[in-house]
Formats: C-alpha cells, sequence, structure tokens
C-alpha cells in the first residue's frame, strides 16, 4: 500500500518497521511515530466523535494540546487508559488502541443525531434543561448523558501497573527542551550546581523536530541538536528527563513532574514503574514551554483534515507523513507561510493560501511566487464541506467586513493558523501575575511570585535567534538562518453567510463549544470570563482549553465591546495535561497506603487466630476465636474465663511518656487533674487530663518512679496528641520547669494479666519484687526482673479483677508472652483483645476515653469529681470548669441503662428519649456511648449519656431501635462488684 | 535465674535488600536532654560527647550522639555499654540537670548504602541529601512518608536510618519496592 | 509545599516536617482564677483570624521538635519570619 511517507523526510526509524493495532485494524508504522503520524501515514483523518453532537473529527494538532484524537490505548486487562491524546502515544510493535465516544462504530454513529438536533444542545443545555424534577436526574438524565456524551470508559480492573514517586532537588530546573530550553541548560550547566532539563515528548528539540532546515551557528539544526545533547550528558551536573511532563508549580519552586516508563515499551515483564512522579525543588525555575498555535474559528473549522499549520509541519519534519495531496491553507499569520512553502518543496500541491489580511509582505509573495501558490487577500474560509474528510472549501471575499462573493475550492486538507498562544500554565500556577500584549493577541509572564523566568516563545519571545539567546540568558549570542517570524492579526470572528444562528463554528473542539454558545452566553448576562467558562463549558475539557482560551476570551471581549484584558482569563491550575491516578499515588498504595503499626505480640496474635481491629494506626486484636466460635461466644468465653482464672491482654499500644526532671511532679500537677506532689514514689494513680476548655482529653494509669521521675500512661488513640499538648505547655508556656518528655511508648511492650491466678502466675518468674498484698497493693508500681528481663511492674485493673501490667523492654514482649501463656495453661489462661477488654470495664464502669466521651465532656459529667485536685490551685482546664454554661443544669451525664428485657442489647449511639408517646420529631434527650452483653451478669448492660442523668437513677428511659421502641432503667455506672472486692484477691 | 528471653525485632528483610539495606542488631539508645547551661559541666562529668549544635553528631569509639534538639541528644551505643551508662545517669542524677530515658527497644536500625541510596532515601523523605547539603556527619530527625525517622549519614553512600519500631515494616516496604524496580539500575 | 525556616534548626526545610499550632502570642493567663468569665472566653476561643500578616505558631513536629513563632501572609501562604519562642513578637511592618 502506498503511504502518506516523504521517504527522505522525518526521524522516524525505517529500518524499524512495526505493526499495531487501531479499532481492530492492523496498520504499518514505523519506530519513533505517534499514533496519530502512523495513522495519517495511512491516510486515516477521522479518529473519533465529539463529545455533544457526535461529529466526526480528526487530528488537529500533532502534541499535546491535541483536543479531538483522543483514543483507549488498550494493554489488558487492568491496563486500559481512557482519553489518551494520539498525538502523544507513541507507537511500540503490538500496540492496540481504540477510537472513543462512538456508537456502534466510527463511520456510524447513533449519537450524531445529536447534531442534527443541535438546536437542543444550547449553551447551559445541561444547567436549563436538567433541573426538574430532581429525582428525573439519577433516574433518566445522567443515565443517559453518560451514555451518551462520555468520553472514553473509565476502567474497571485493578491497575495491574506499579508506580513510583521520588524526591529531587536542583539549582536549576528548566522546563521544556526545545531550542530556548537547551540553550538555557547549556549556559546554566557551565556553572557548578544541579542542572535538570525536562521535556515531555520522547525526544529533546521540540520546535526544532520540526524545522530541520534552520541552521544554527552554521550548523544544520538537527546536527546542532544532536551535539548540545552530547554536551549535556557528558556533563555530571546534568539531568535529563524525557518524556516527563511537568504537571504543577507550586509553592518555592516546587514542581511535580511524571515520567513516563513503560508506556512505550512492548515488554512489560520488567519490575519497571509505569510511571514515577518527581517532587523537585529546584533554586531556580526555567520555563521554556513554547507556544501553541492557535485554530480559526469558522464554520465547519471541526471536519477531519482541518488542522492546525504547526501540526502539519511537524508530521512532515518529523514523521515524513503528508496530512493531504492538496494542502490549503487559512491564515492571520506569517508564519504558517514557512510551512506551506516546506510543503510545496516536498511537492505537495497547494491549493491556495487564504489570508484574512488584505496586505502580505512582499517576501511572501515573492516566495509564493516562486512555488506557484496563489495567495487569496482579504479572503476567509467560510465554510468546508466533504463526509469524513475534507473535500472543499468555502472561500469567501470579504469588503467592509461583509462577504461579497464565495466559491469553492477543492482540497483534501485545510491548515490553520490564527497566531500564537505562549504556554503560560506553570507560570501561572507559580501565581505569577500576566500581561496583554496587543500584538500577540495573547497574555504573557509579568511578575513573578517565584524565583522563576520564561524565555523564549512561552515568554512571547518569537524568532529563533531571539528565542535561543533570551534562553542562554545573554550569556551566547546564536546566530541562525531563519528570517524574522513574521506578524499577524487577531480577528477573533468572522463575518458569515446566511443565518449566523445555523453556523457551527467551533472554539473547543474537546467540549464542543461554538462562537455562538460564547455569544449566547454573554446575551444572557454571563459578562465575566469565569462565568462564560461554566456556563459553556469552553475550556473545561481535559485539555484545559490549550488551543480555545484565548479564542474564547477574544469572543466574548468582543460581544461585550470592552478590551480583552477587562474581560480577564481563566485560571489554569494543575495537572497542566492529564495525569493518570497511579502517578498521583507514586506507588504509595498496598501495604505503602498508610502505616499499620503492629505491637511485639501481634504476630503471636495472628498465628493464633485472633481478629483484628483498626484503633489509630494501630491493628489490635479484637478477640481470639476458637473453633467455629462468632465474637460473641468468643467475647463471652473470654470475659467469663478472665473473671474466673485468668487472662492475658495485650496492652502494648497504650501510650507511654517518661516525664524526668527535678520539676516533674510540678509540671504532672498542672498538666493533669489530680494531686502529684505527695504521690509516693512506687505509687500509681489514674489520671485525668483536661483541655484549657475544661473538657476530657485523655486518661491513664501514671505511676511514680522516683521523686523526679513519671512513667505516664495515655490512651492508644490520643498518645501523639497528648505529648504534642504537653510538649506545648512545657515549651511555651512553663519554660521555667526543668522537665523533659520523651516517648516511650515504643520502647515497651506490656502484657496485662486479669484474674484471681495473675499472681500466681508470674511469681515463679519475678525477681527483685515482693508480690504479696501487703508489700506490692493495688496501684502500686516496682521496678524488678521478670524472667530475667528487667521490668517496670504495674498492680492496676481495668477489668475489677486483680490485675498486673507487665512493662518488659519492647523487643522481649513476644518472648514473655509465649513464656506465661505456656505457664498459664494450668489456669486455662485465655488470651483476649479489645472487645473483652470493653465488656470488661464496662461492667465496672469505667470510660474509655472518646467512646464515652466526645470532647464536650467534663469531669463532672462522667462523675469523676473525686479526679480533681480540689486544693489545686491552677491544672489546665480548671478555669473553665466553673464557666456558666459548664455549671448549668441540663448537662448529659453518664449512667448505666439496664433494659427491661434483659437479651437485648442497645445500639451504640442509639437516642434516648423520656416519653415514647409523644410526636415526631421526638425530643432526644441523651445517646448509648457503649452497650454489651455481659456473660458475667447474663443480661445486657449499657452506658449512656443523658441529660441531668444522675438524677434519674432507677427512671425509665426509652429507645426508639428500628421496629421497635425498647424501655430501659437508668442505673448506676458500676454493673459488677460495686466494692471492688476482687481486687484485692490473695 | 530463668533463661533469657528471646530478643525479636520483628523486621524481615526480603533478599534484594541485601547489600542495600542492613538491621542492625540490638542497639543501647538513650535520649538525653542536658539543661542548655549544664552542657559543659555535663560532658566532663560524663565523658559524653554532646554536639554543640543541631544537626551535629560526634563519635567517640563505637558511640554516636547525635545533637537533634536544642537540648535533645540521642546516644547510641552497643549493647555492652548499657550498664555503665544506666549506673553513670544515676550518678549524675541530682548532680547535674538532665534528662536520660532508654529507648533501646522504641528503634530499630538500619544501614543503607549503594550507589542508589539517596535516591531510595529520597522515595520518602523529602530532604536534599547532596553532599553539599547533607554532608558526612549530619544527622536529623525528618520525615519517610508518614514515618518519623532519624537520618545521618556515615559516609559517601552510607547512612544510618532509625525509626520506630512499629514503622519499620512500612519503610521497608518502600525499600523493598524501590530495589525491585530498580534492579539490576 | 513551603519551605519553612527554623529558627533552631537554622535551616529551611520541607513543609511536611511541621505542624501548624494556633496563632502566636496568646499567653496562659498567670491566675486563671482572677479572669472574669468573659475574659476567660476571650482567652479561650476568640481569634484574630487575620486576612495577610499574621501571627502564628508552628511545630517543627519532625525535626528538632521545637515551637516557635512565625509571621506568615495569609493570602500568598508565604513566610516572613519565623523567631525562637520568647523572643518579642515581631512587627509589622506597614
Ligand atoms: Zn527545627
Amino acid at each position: 500500500m502506498t503511504l502518506h511517507r516523504k521517504p527522505e523526510y522525518g526521524r522516524v526509524n525505517r529500518g524499524k518497521p512495526i505493526n499495531f493495532s487501531f479499532d481492530g485494524k492492523i496498520y504499518s508504522a514505523f519506530d519513533g511515530d505517534s499514533l496519530a503520524s502512523a495513522l495519517l501515514a495511512h491516510g486515516v483523518h477521522l479518529v473519533g466523535r465529539s463529545f455533544k453532537y457526535h461529529r466526526p473529527r480528526g487530528f488537529v494538532a500533532a502534541g499535546p494540546e491535541e483536543p479531538n484524537a483522543l483514543v483507549t490505548f488498550d494493554r489488558g486487562p487492568g491496563r486500559v487508559t481512557p482519553n489518551v491524546r494520539a498525538t502523544t502515544l507513541e507507537v511500540f510493535d503490538g500496540l492496540v488502541a481504540h477510537s472513543q465516544n462512538n456508537w456502534p462504530s466510527l463511520t456510524f454513529d447513533m449519537g450524531a443525531v445529536n447534531d442534527l438536533f443541535y438546536m437542543l444542545f444550547p449553551a447551559g443545555f445541561y444547567n436549563k434543561t436538567f433541573m426538574w424534577p430532581k429525582s428525573f436526574w439519577d433516574r433518566v438524565y445522567e443515565p443517559a448523558i453518560r451514555k451518551m456524551a462520555g468520553l472514553g470508559p473509565a476502567p474497571i480492573d485493578e491497575d495491574a501497573d506499579i508506580y513510583a514517586s521520588q524526591y529531587m532537588h536542583c539549582e536549576t530546573l528548566i522546563v521544556g527542551a526545545g531550542p530556548a530550553g537547551i540553550a538555557a541548560a547549556l549556559a546554566a550547566s557551565e556553572k557548578p550546581g544541579r542542572v535538570i532539563l525536562v521535556d515531555e515528548q520522547y525526544e529533546f528539540g521540540g520546535s526544532l523536530l520540526s524545522t530541520p532546515n534552520m541552521v544554527i551557528n552554521d550548523i544544520p539544526a538537527w546536527q546542532w541538536l544532536e551535539d548540545s545533547l552530547a554536551i549535556l550528558k557528558a556533563r555530571e551536573n546534568v539531568t535529563l528527563l524525557t518524556r516527563t511532563t511537568v504537571i504543577g508549580y507550586y509553592h518555592e519552586n516546587f514542581l511535580g513532574a511524571v515520567e513516563r516508563i513503560t508506556d512505550h515499551e512492548k515488554d512489560l515483564s520488567s519490575h519497571k514503574p509505569r510511571e514515577r512522579l518527581y517532587k523537585i525543588r529546584a533554586g531556580e525555575v526555567v520555563l521554556a514551554t513554547g507556544a501553541i498555535e492557535r485554530p480559526l474559528v469558522f464554520q465547519s473549522n471541526d471536519r477531519p483534515g482541518v488542522m492546525l499549520a504547526s501540526a502539519a509541519h511537524t508530521y512532515l519534519n518529523r514523521y515524513g507523513v503528508v496530512v493531504g495531496e492538496k494542502i490549503a491553507l487559512f491564515t492571520c499569520h506569517d508564519s504558517a507561510y514557512e510551512v506551506i512553502f516546506d510543503l510545496a518543496d516536498a511537492g505537495i500541491s497547494i491549493a491556495g493560501v487564504i489570508d484574512v489580511r488584505d496586505q502580505v509582505s512582499e517576501t511572501i509573495i515573492a516566495a509564493a511566487k516562486a512555488r506557484n501558490i496563489e495567495i487569496l487577500t482579504g479572503t476567509i474560509v467560510s465554510g468546508t464541506s466533504g463526509k469524513f474528510r475534507v473535500s472543499s472549501l468555502r472561500a469567501s471575499k470579504i469588503e467592509d467586513g461583509k462577504i461579497t462573493s464565495t466559491w469553492e475550492i477543492a482540497c483534501d486538507c485545510l491548515l490553520m493558523c490564527g497566531g500564537w498562544t505562549p504556554s503560560i500554565h506553570l507560570f501561572s500556577h507559580s501565581k505569577g501575575s500576566l500581561k496583554w500584549r496587543e500584538d500577540l493577541g495573547a497574555y504573557i509572564p509579568d511578575n513573578p511570585n517565584e524565583n522563576v523566568i520564561s524565555v523564549g516563545a512561552c515568554n512571547g519571545t518569537f524568532g529563533l535567534r531571539k528565542i535561543m539567546t533570551e534562553g542562554a540568558g545573554g550569556s551566547t549570542e546564536y546566530q541562525v538562518n531563519a528570517g524574522a517570524f513574521g506578524s499577524g492579526i487577531i480577528p477573533a470572528t468572522f463575518p458569515t453567510e446566511g443565518d449566523p444562528a445555523k453556523v457551527k463554528a467551533f472554539v473547543d473542539f474537546q467540549n464542543d463549544v461554538t462562537e455562538k454558545d460564547i455569544n449566547l452566553a454573554v446575551r444572557e448576562g454571563l459578562k465575566s470570563i469565569e462565568h462564560v467558562k461554566r456556563y459553556t463549558t469552553t475550556g473545561m475539557a481535559t485539555d484545559q482549553g490549550k488551543t480555545s482560551n484565548l479564542n474564547a476570551l477574544q469572543i466574548a471581549a468582543k460581544a461585550v465591546y470592552k478590551p480583552v484584558q477587562q474581560v480577564g482569563l481563566t485560571t489554569f491550575r494543575p495537572p497542566y495535561t492529564p495525569t493518570t491516578f497511579g502517578a498521583l499515588v507514586g506507588g504509595k498504595d498496598g501495604h505503602s497506603f498508610h502505616v499499620i503499626r503492629k505491637t511485639p505480640m501481634d504476630g503471636w496474635a495472628e498465628d493464633h487466630g485472633a481478629v483484628f481491629e483498626p484503633v489509630a494506626l494501630w491493628r489490635r486484636a479484637r478477640y481470639f476465636p476458637r473453633d467455629g466460635e462468632d465474637m460473641l461466644a468468643a467475647v463471652n468465653r473470654e470475659c467469663l474465663t478472665t473473671r474466673c482464672s485468668l487472662g492475658i491482654f495485650d496492652a502494648s499500644t497504650l501510650g507511654k511518656v517518661e516525664v524526668i526532671g527535678p520539676d516533674a511532679a510540678e509540671f504532672m500537677n498542672r498538666m493533669y487533674t489530680n494531686p502529684w506532689l505527695k504521690l509516693k514514689p512506687g505509687s500509681c494513680r489514674y489520671g485525668l487530663m483536661l483541655g484549657e476548655d475544661g473538657y476530657i482529653m485523655d486518661d491513664g494509669v501514671i505511676g511514680r518512679l522516683a521523686e523526679n521521675h513519671f512513667h505516664v500512661t495515655t490512651t492508644t488513640g490520643g498518645a501523639p496528641r497528648v505529648f504534642r499538648m504537653m510538649e506545648d505547655y512545657r515549651q511555651t508556656e512553663w519554660p521555667e520547669l526543668d522537665v523533659w518528655l520523651t516517648s516511650t511508648t515504643e520502647q515497651w511492650a506490656v502484657i496485662a494479666l486479669n484474674g484471681p491466678n495473675a499472681r500466681k502466675l508470674i511469681e515463679p518468674f519475678v525477681e527483685g519484687i515482693d508480690l504479696s498484698e501487703e508489700k506490692f497493693p493495688h496501684m502500686a508500681v516496682r521496678e524488678g526482673r521478670i524472667c530475667g528481663v528487667e521490668t517496670r511492674l504495674f498492680r492496676v485493673s481495668f477489668s475489677g479483677e486483680l490485675g498486673f501490667e507487665i512493662n518488659v523492654p519492647a523487643h522481649y514482649g513476644r518472648a514473655l508472652w509465649e513464656t506465661l501463656f505456656i505457664a498459664g495453661q494450668k489456669y486455662d489462661i485465655t488470651p483476649y483483645g479489645t472487645e473483652t477488654m470493653h465488656v470488661l470495664r464496662a461492667e465496672k464502669g469505667f470510660i474509655i476515653v472518646g467512646q464515652d466521651t466526645d470532647g464536650t465532656v467534663t469531669p463532672m459529667d462522667v462523675g469523676m469529681s473525686w479526679a480533681i485536685g480540689k486544693k489545686k490551685k491552677d491544672f489546665v482546664g480548671k478555669r473553665s470548669l466553673s464557666r456558666p454554661d459548664i455549671m448549668a443544669e441540663g448537662r448529659k451525664q453518664l449512667v448505666g441503662l439496664l433494659t427491661d428485657d434483659p437479651n437485648i442489647v442497645l445500639e451504640e449511639g442509639a437516642q434516648l428519649i423520656a416519653n415514647p408517646e409523644q410526636s415526631i420529631p421526638m425530643d432526644m434527650i441523651g445517646h448509648v456511648t457503649s452497650s454489651y452483653w455481659s456473660a458475667t451478669l447474663n443480661r445486657s448492660i449499657a452506658l449512656a449519656m443523658v441529660k441531668n442523668g444522675h438524677a434519674l437513677t432507677e427512671s425509665n428511659v426509652y429507645i426508639p431501635m428500628p421496629g421497635k421502641i425498647y424501655k430501659a432503667q437508668v442505673s448506676k455506672c458500676v454493673f459488677y462488684d460495686p466494692n471492688g472486692e476482687r481486687l484485692n484477691v490473695i | 535465674m530463668l533463661s533469657e528471653l528471646k530478643i525479636d525485632q520483628a523486621v524481615e528483610l526480603a533478599p534484594i535488600l541485601t547489600g542495600e539495606v542492613d538491621l542492625l542488631p540490638v542497639q543501647t539508645r538513650y535520649s538525653l536532654r542536658v539543661k542548655p547551661k549544664e552542657r559543659c559541666a555535663f560532658i566532663e562529668a560524663s565523658n559524653i560527647d554532646l554536639p554543640a549544635q543541631i544537626g551535629k553528631m560526634s563519635v567517640q569509639y563505637d558511640r554516636v550522639v547525635l545533637c537533634i534538639g536544642p537540648d535533645e541528644y540521642i546516644l547510641i551505643c552497643s549493647l555492652a555499654e548499657r550498664e555503665p551508662l544506666a549506673r553513670k545517669f544515676e550518678e549524675l542524677m541530682g548532680k547535674y540537670i538532665f534528662s536520660a530515658t532508654d529507648i533501646s527497644h522504641r528503634n530499630v536500625s538500619f544501614i543503607l548504602s549503594g550507589e542508589q541510596t539517596t535516591n531510595m532515601i529520597n522515595v520518602g523523605c523529602p530532604l536534599d541529601l547532596s553532599l553539599e547539603n547533607f554532608p558526612v556527619g549530619k544527622c536529623t530527625r525528618t520525615i519517610f512518608e508518614s514515618a518519623e525517622i532519624i537520618l545521618f549519614r556515615m559516609g559517601k553512600t552510607k547512612f544510618q536510618l532509625e525509626t520506630w519500631r512499629s514503622f519499620a515494616p512500612f519503610i521497608v516496604g518502600y525499600f523493598e519496592k524501590y530495589c525491585l524496580q530498580n534492579r539490576g539500575k | 509545599m513551603l519551605l519553612i525556616k527554623c529558627p533552631y534548626c537554622q535551616e529551611d526545610r520541607p513543609e511536611i516536617e511541621f505542624s501548624y499550632s494556633g496563632e502566636a502570642h496568646i499567653a496562659r493567663p498567670l491566675n486563671p482564677d482572677d479572669l472574669s468569665d468573659e475574659e476567660w472566653a476571650e482567652y479561650l476561643f476568640i481569634r484574630s483570624n487575620r486576612r495577610g500578616l499574621h501571627h502564628e505558631r508552628w511545630l517543627h513536629a519532625h525535626g528538632c521538635a521545637r515551637f516557635f513563632n512565625a509571621l506568615r501572609d495569609t493570602v500568598s501562604d508565604k513566610f516572613e519570619l519565623t523567631y525562637k519562642m520568647g523572643e518579642p513578637k515581631a512587627q509589622v511592618k506597614k
């Protein structure tokens, strides 16, 4: 088959032919082709259907600004990427891609009826039409819109690829490796300091890749490029990153860049990540991001075969592909003539040049004449024809702003050039201010907000010599053969033939927004470009209006009779181009998603079938089911065994803080509500901590090991918060105190033993501590050894049974646990988890901060006035306890609840009401905070916060639950062993 | 007296990490705080060299002292030194205003080495680890993804990384991914 | 991600090492009991919530673990100045 290739043109590797598939058909290509160039080489211009009207669409561009040619890149299950621009997708042998947004096929699309009923789809159509009734949205509109107007389908399989991320640092980051960027890199890397040069394409060179006829310092452009890259590669301080797109520019020169690593590789068997996210911190940033050619807005400018002039240039010179056999040009700018002359020189027939301007320069006229190219000045293209590809254009002569005559010109490709738009996206991300350049009809960078400079076309500088000299920062003067870049005008809109309401001149190809839509939005009162954008959706597609924003802006400005600067510019936001979620996650998935902290005994629990639950960052054993047990059965057994004999529990997650210093006791006295100055070394006390607002913040048992030394424990979840708050007061409020805090949460493994046989179990293993009731009473702490290892042994109980908490250095935790578990067999020892721990403590009425309290609960509310040192002058939160609202009647207070039906376990969080007969909405007087089945008591128990609860003892409350309202009696919080006799088993 | 219990740091290193990441055996570690105006006297009395500046470390015999806060030091040494150190601190307690807390089992340490080390650390740690900005002998507390670490440089391509016990597997997971992805690099 | 100069470390360090700790220069009253309910409520709850330069407390949490004060622009997010606890309140230049 004859390909549309020019043998002597392009950089593709003709020695490496490959095959790929598009919509199920196999095509040939060369290594170095993009999917777009490869398809164009086969004359394939129709590659998609438009978003709203399902109009046939072809390639508009050759780079990342492409609005139309979005395809689905299919590498098999878990590797399907929709909405990939065919112009940036590198072809490799075996590549599979599909067109999108068409059903049943690209050439016969049911949705194309939208095009015939286009009157139904004006600007704001979605806003206006789908508003009422609300229920229709979910059931009717949304699914229909999705089916008809979607982009590519979202992948459904789990992503089969891996991703990575990496911080990087450099003194100079250069974004864009076109002539300006390379000149900048050459200059920057002569000095010491790390230089990173990134470019989104797989090959450095930017516009030079499309302009081989240029001569730089007497060297042909491509040779110059090769030489320069060799110099850069040889410099140790230079890092070159191709296929790397800078997607966002953030504070203090922090930029995100995504490198595509395997998307172009045939073989996926390596362990390489698909993409890597670089998080780059740069001393200085040089933006050399170039400019994007602007389309012209005229009737049927979206027909396949209508494309940017620069794109045809790239397809010819970089890929050796000719985009048509009879090519016409519609322009308002000199720069496109270089393209049409190159095409003519390549032997392609030129159908004519239609130039909006009344005059063009003598040089251009002479050059055109030499090539026998006809230039029609003062003329526009007022329409195109052709089914799936342009076959002719209508040229119209303009006089005094009106069409005076129209005729047809046959062509199979129409190039357009509406001037150039500097790529200021990244500069804009960095919050630099912009200024309007009337001659360019575009915004360019003004005052930077970071240490950044823009060079070359992105700075509004055009012409190769100027671009390169600016890139080099003036350090090198470049000589090039090219003439001036030329100039143009910015027409924005053109006169039309016939009824303007029937004209479809596209501004935003990707979102199917026409000139008429923008005018309508303005007529309907939307004067700000931000509003026009949202109403019409112009610039809101995945390309963020790279080709359309300036046209939309100028059409809107014209419609409101204001200068463009007064209409504004929509804000560019990261990412610069669409980015995969995988790249953003950057490998932080699976086990890397977040920290799962495990205690030293976690492995044992796992080996013994524990069911785990997350508690803060920790995973904790919740219960230890034996054969066939469900949670309730396991917890019942664990509770009864512990109360009758012995249970072993992993309490290692409790926060622990070592408080040491001459002022340790004074510090504790200020932080906690309880008095600490007179606590004897060797004793423990339950400590209650408030926020300065008087609400309970944390609690825990605190042991005094020496005059100047406390071992503080906190709740599991509260540990970091409590430590930070203590440090805050220590450093900022009381710097005069000589005291230090050290987190020892992970220094100690903590094994809690509870049950009447607890002492008997440990006795044989303990050295240096007299365990007798007299010498080691409840709420005492001793230091000694257990199994030959140092221990801090606490005699405390969170179950109401005789209890010990054995602290040993963490790496010994598992071995000690195993030793005790084996020795405990003779007491029928049971391991238990957090669920049994919760039941045992609830039976005793002990609160759990964060479950029974919620950050608005005072010590008085939970009946813990006893924990407040009455004689203390001050402690954190004290003053708040006498605030009027905290002393007021009617606060919720903690009570016990006993359901009338002992078998009913209330739902935690269920609301309480005083009278079930009242009308809805009922007056809620409280809620259940904890609720369990108590095997020990053979009935359900619950704790609840109830308005004035302390005065309601023995009265009835009601708890509506799904299906029924239950009755319960308010009780004291302590359900079991109210006198605490079980603590003192001898 | 009963037999000693087995020590278990609960860290497993995949074979791919060989040569890049090594787990140190249990070390003696103290978190030391000294009232700044007593620093010199404390050094004299304890013979522990406390660096004068945040980010600096001292090396005495096999003992490393890191200064990671204005009055905060981490002392790392062999297990054998623990008893004598504990006795020394007990002696000095009351004479000087300081705090010494045993954190030997709180942390685990990794030695990271090889040409790719800084890149591997930069997978999760945002600091600039160039030799100019993080020279040999520099130490700091910082962050690796959501895990706090202490990092110090022992050579051009050799670092020690300390982290709390339960955060170690999370960090090692990143190292494994890195080594797997860069196999043969 | 911002860079923040820690006045203790004397280094520019990445923002994720730090954590914000509320408005600065609001000292806890020495004798809370002497304050009226209104005065105490003012201390507890009332903050300036300034647009522009704002005195803030930051904690170099994953660094030297010190709290320090800063003057930061809440519009641009940028830090103007950081200084140690106990140093006089930074003046806002007009
Ligand atoms: Zn610091």
